[in-house]
């Protein structure tokens, strides 16, 4: 580039350009990225519109307000939203120093939880009850340890050492034993999944990966030796293997969730449907966890294939962030948060759809619940943040 | 220029290699493998997109139609009503069989929250109705009835117990009550044989072609008829059902449901039986057992049947031991059933269940004489002025003998008849034997005159007899391994045959069908009972939708003089001076009333005559006759002594003579 000849002696002007129409142009504010953010915002409403659909039924049977979750969803969705310019709004290179304070924050969360100052739900303690809203500590930790393992990894500038994989595992393993205490099963793998996802954009070597593949066998085969796994989980999976599952028991769930996909067909049943799987409420925990059955089954192959299409938008628009990225850090950031979700779809889908076992995992922006749209549209923040600053 | 900046972290780094001690600050240029490595990623997310896509195309696009079935499975359930049931009334509109409303507990089980409270429930329900638990229990657990339909649990509560259930709702969740059809029987155990009786469809029934073909479907829970009249006629006593579609939810909770089908009563059926000649038949064959019995026979059993030679319509049909179908009326429980002594190989003579007037099948000794006499005739062997010797004996490689030792000289048809004479068969059939031999002229004959099948009455379970020939004794010799029939068919079978003895098996009914086609002149009728269909009426026979033909399924091959022969053998038998059943009809007006008949005795066992079984049939008045009577007592010696009392009781009730007094029993030892 023939700038430094352009250059004479007045600072004033780069290339021909003078600085303060190069500042300008750099300018953070000039490099939104509206994909990531529309694509954000129509999950979000993709997912408040089934949310409706999937509550509505039974909320009035049981005479109460049909839009009482949509609402709170809206209202959820507001604040994340808010969170999202704030969190696009400082230069990401603080994070970087803030890594460890955010670090320790999500890891006493997930202590604190385990605490009785967190509420039992369905056998697991994993929430806070806040009064008006209940947090999930395990969504705002995911954020914190792709921040803090993205910084411990950037440091490194893809010279990956065997003592790094091993600061970095250390880094993951106490929130997830932590997590394993709750219990929580799906999100122990979501963290799994991005920790593999944060080693190998940051440079770690092959044999780390087969070290760490063996670890991970003799983890799991441990596990079920030792009996540390509860009966539902187990069963869970083997429901899962089974060709022909007691379709009353374990396999409940996941049967009525391919019926209700599957019976959608092509177009779907439309919204409408009285007479559905969804408004006849046969697909349990179906607001949350089971969200996709309602998406599969009153709006069809059409609908979920719309849906899938914004979530490849998105994480299309991640990896693309993590290439575009001024940094390593923010490289590591943008994949941890696309694996993340990546992960949280195909996990999630994959057992409504039954190529997975149930776990109860939710599915980014669609999904009922405050805690998770809120580390999602934060994460959208981040994304568009190493977008905005990539010039600087 | 934007874009190469843009990546400024990820230029090429390649001269700086492998050297270990990555130097200076945050702006040495970051390696490029990062993007290999981002593509890794990629790939990865691709192929998990890429797995839920095709599982989606799978699941949604190839497979829909078969999940759409099961989330219709899922939440439409349908439900039927029982509609009244269409009444059953005699030839003149009496009520056989109708209808009343019994008050009933019924439970919902959708209500009933775990086994403890149902417990708890049928405890105090106990208390109340002061019905054994067991029994609620078993009626309520029925898996019959559709679980979306209150079960009824006990039948026939007083108004009281119900008040006081209603009043205590809160104890009895779930408890409710309900009037339901259930069946009655004005005439009593009148014809029960024949009306059969009602009971809630087993699985077996559910997979029998006559209830999977009929429209509507037969569900699980439905009263059906289980036998006679009841079964046969089902699709029409039943009527159409109220239909519902109900939609639930996963919790079972109906949220929608909407009529399909509204309700249609069942059509009532109006039968060609005759109550007051059915009663005439019951008494008579009940009587005449017991005098049996009081002559030291065993007379286990017997039946009756009286059928229109006009028209082939039955009459009256008795079978003895009866039962109480009033027992069994509201199909609610079964445990009545079993005390009705269902056949057991043990015990088999106990069925009162059995019709034996179309489903015993004994040997009918020399009433078959007239199919002898026809087919001799026919054949051409003989013809109607034939005359044979009456021997003491007929050798035909073996000796067959008469039921006298006495020659009774040369004899044409009616006379052979009315002193039914054996060797005068035994010779015809052997003429037959070796005229035409395996052309079976005789067995032809036989059929054809209605036997060795059955008849096609309207009633279920008929039994078919059987005409023993060539192709049946080989096959039981095959099938027994040459304990029957060792040799093969011999001549000695058809000489056995022609007088009703041996291998040769034939209900009542066949008997009487074959009567009734001598006395109309040779038509052999299907006969039957259902004559016409109507809408219920306030009271009798409503508006006529429907009327039941039967048909003629066969002539005799015989000309005028033939049959007149035989016609006038069957009068000698009454009223010749010889006649076998002159003793048992002495006294009777029958100037007034002019009959014909035909004693038999079956010869079931060569030294012990208790053992043998009397029949006797006989049709009247006169020359155009009304009524055939076929009767039959099962193992009561002979058929003049046992079984023509019993038609002599009924044709009196008949022809309106006041009981005779002076019978005096044949006590000779003819068939």
């Amino acid at each position: 580039m023939a700038t430094r000849d352009v250059f004479r002696g007045a600072v004033d002007r780069i290339g021909g350009e003078p600085v303060s129409a190069r500042m300008a142009r750099k300018a953070p504010i000039r490099h939104v990225d509206p994909t990531l953010l529309i694509s954000a915002v129509a999950l979000a409403a993709f997912g408040a519109v089934m949310i409706f659909s999937a509550t509505e039924s039974k909320q009035l049977q049981a005479g109460l307000d049909p839009g009482f979750f949509l609402k709170r969803q809206i209202v959820y969705a507001v604040v994340a939203s808010v969170v999202l310019v704030i969190v696009s709004a400082v230069d990401y290179k603080h994070l970087r120093t803030a890594a460890a304070p955010l670090y320790i924050v999500g890891v006493a969360g997930l202590a604190l939880v385990l605490t009785p100052l967190g509420t039992v739900t369905g056998g697991a303690r994993r929430w806070f009850n806040l009064g008006f809203v209940t947090a999930q500590p395990s969504e705002i930790a995911k954020l914190g340890v792709i921040v803090a393992v993205g910084a411990l990894l950037a440091r490194r500038k893809g010279e990956v050492r065997s003592r790094d994989v091993m600061l970095c595992l250390a880094a993951v393993l106490l929130p997830m034993a932590l997590i394993y205490l709750e219990p929580d099963l799906g999100t122990m793998m979501i963290f799994s999944a991005l920790t593999g996802a944060l080693l190998l954009i940051g440079g770690a070597k092959v044999r780390h990966f087969l070290v760490l593949l063996v670890l991970t066998v003799g983890a799991t085969l441990a596990v079920l030796q030792m009996g540390l796994l509860e009966d539902y989980q187990l069963e869970r999976i083997t429901a899962f293997m089974d060709p022909t599952p007691n379709v009353q028991s374990e396999g409940y769930s996941p049967f009525q969730a391919k019926i209700a996909i599957a019976s959608g067909g092509v177009k779907g049943k439309g919204i409408q449907d009285r007479n559905s799987q969804t408004s006849l409420d046969f697909i349990p925990e179906q607001h949350t966890d089971f969200i996709f059955t309602a998406v599969g089954e009153q709006l069809g192959f059409m609908g979920s294939s719309v849906l899938l299409v914004l979530f490849g938008l998105l994480i299309w628009r991640a990896l693309r962030i993590a290439a575009m990225s001024r940094d390593l850090f923010g490289s590591l950031i943008a994949s941890g948060i696309a694996a993340m979700w990546a992960f949280q779809v195909f996990v999630n889908i994959g057992m409504t759809v039954g190529i997975m076992p149930v776990t109860g995992i939710p599915l980014p922006f669609i999904s009922f619940g405050g805690s998770s749209l809120l580390t999602n549209f934060a994460c959208v923040g981040l994304l568009h943040n190493v977008h905005m600053r990539r010039f600087l | 220029m934007v874009r190469r900046s843009a990546r400024r972290h990820l230029a090429p780094s390649k001269k700086r290699g492998k050297d270990p001690e990555p130097k200076g600050p945050a702006s040495t240029p970051v390696i490029e493998p990062t993007l290999v490595r981002l593509g890794i990623l990629g790939l990865l997310v691709i192929i998990a997109f890429g797995a839920l896509f095709s599982r989606l195309w799978f699941l949604q696009v190839l497979a829909s139609e078969d999940y759409r079935v099961l989330a219709r499975e899922n939440r439409v359930r349908r439900v039927q009503s029982e509609p009244p049931r269409g009444r059953i009334l005699d030839r003149n509109g009496k009520v056989l069989v109708g209808n009343r409303l019994s008050l009933s507990v019924t439970i919902d089980r959708q209500s009933l929250r775990g086994p403890r409270q149902q417990r708890r429930v049928l405890e105090r329900l106990e208390r109340v109705l002061d019905r054994p638990r067991s029994d609620l229990r078993s009626n309520l657990l029925n898996p019959a009835v559709s679980p979306y339909k209150p079960v009824p649990v006990a039948n026939d509560v007083s108004r009281k117990d119900v008040t006081y259930l209603a009043e205590n709702q809160e104890d009895f969740p779930g408890v409710g009550y309900e009037l339901l059809p259930v069946r009655t029987y004005p005439e009593g155990p009148l014809a029960a044989h024949v009306l059969g009786y009602v009971g809630q469809i087993s699985e077996e029934e559910l997979k029998a072609p006559y209830f999977r073909s009929a429209r509507p479907r037969y569900l699980g829970g439905d009263l059906i008829g289980k036998a006679g009249i009841e079964r046969t006629y089902d699709r029409y006593l039943r009527g159409r059902p109220q239909m519902e579609k109900v939609i639930v939810n996963s919790g079972g909770e109906v949220t929608d449901r909407s009529v399909i089908r509204p309700e249609e009563p069942g059509r009532d059926l109006t039968l060609t039986l005759d109550a007051k000649i059915q009663r005439l038949s019951e008494k008579a064959l009940a009587s005449g057992i017991r005098a049996a019995r009081a002559a030291n026979y065993q007379a286990i059993g017997g039946g009756v049947t009286v059928m229109d030679p006009r028209t082939g319509g039955v009459v009256a049909m008795a079978s003895y031991p009866t039962y109480d179908p009033g027992v069994l009326a509201d199909g609610i429980s079964t445990k009545e059933y079993g005390a009705l002594g269902a056949a057991t190989p043990n015990d088999p003579t106990d069925d009162k269940l059995l019709n034996r007037a179309l489903q015993g099948q004994r040997p009918p000794g020399s009433t078959f004489k007239v199919v002898t006499a026809g087919a001799a005739m026919a054949s051409g062997v003989a013809s109607s002025s034939s005359y044979l010797g009456c021997p003491p004996s007929f050798t035909y490689g073996v000796t067959f003998n008469n039921w006298t030792s006495a020659d009774m000289g040369s004899m044409g048809f009616a006379r052979s008849l009315e002193v039914s004479c054996d060797t005068f068969y035994y010779a015809l059939g052997a003429r037959m034997e070796d005229t035409f031999g395996a052309k079976e002229p005789f067995q032809k004959y036989a059929r054809r005159a209605g036997f060795g099948h059955v008849t096609g009455i309207d009633l279920p379970n008929e039994a078919a007899g059987r005409v023993p020939d060539r192709a049946w004794c080989n096959a039981i010799r095959k099938a027994t391994d040459g304990a029957i029939c060792p040799y093969g068919w011999v001549p000695g079978y058809t000489i056995n045959m022609s007088t009703g003895q041996g291998d040769l098996i034939v209900t009542p009914l066949q008997m009487a069908t074959t009567y009734a086609a001598i006395a109309n002149g040779g038509k052999v009728w299907k006969p039957y009972l259902g004559s016409r269909l109507s809408v219920p009426g306030a009271s009798g026979e409503g508006r006529v939708v429907r009327r039941f033909d039967t048909r003629v399924t066969a002539r005799l091959p015989l000309e005028a003089d033939e049959l007149g022969v035989i016609r006038q053998g069957l009068v000698q038998v009454i009223s010749g001076a010889s006649g076998t059943a002159a003793g048992a009809f002495a006294g009777f007006p029958l100037d007034e009333f002019p009959l014909s008949g035909k004693t038999g005795t079956a010869e079931l066992s060569a030294t012990d005559s208790s053992l043998n079984d009397a029949w006797f049939l006989s049709y009247g008045p006169a020359r155009s006759p009304k009524y055939v009577i076929s009767v039959y007592v099962e193992r009561a010696g002979h058929g003049g002594e046992s079984a023509a009392p019993i038609a002599r009781e009924i044709w009196e009730g008949i022809g309106g003579f006041n009981s005779t007094t002076d019978v005096t029993l044949a006590r000779d030892s003819s068939g």
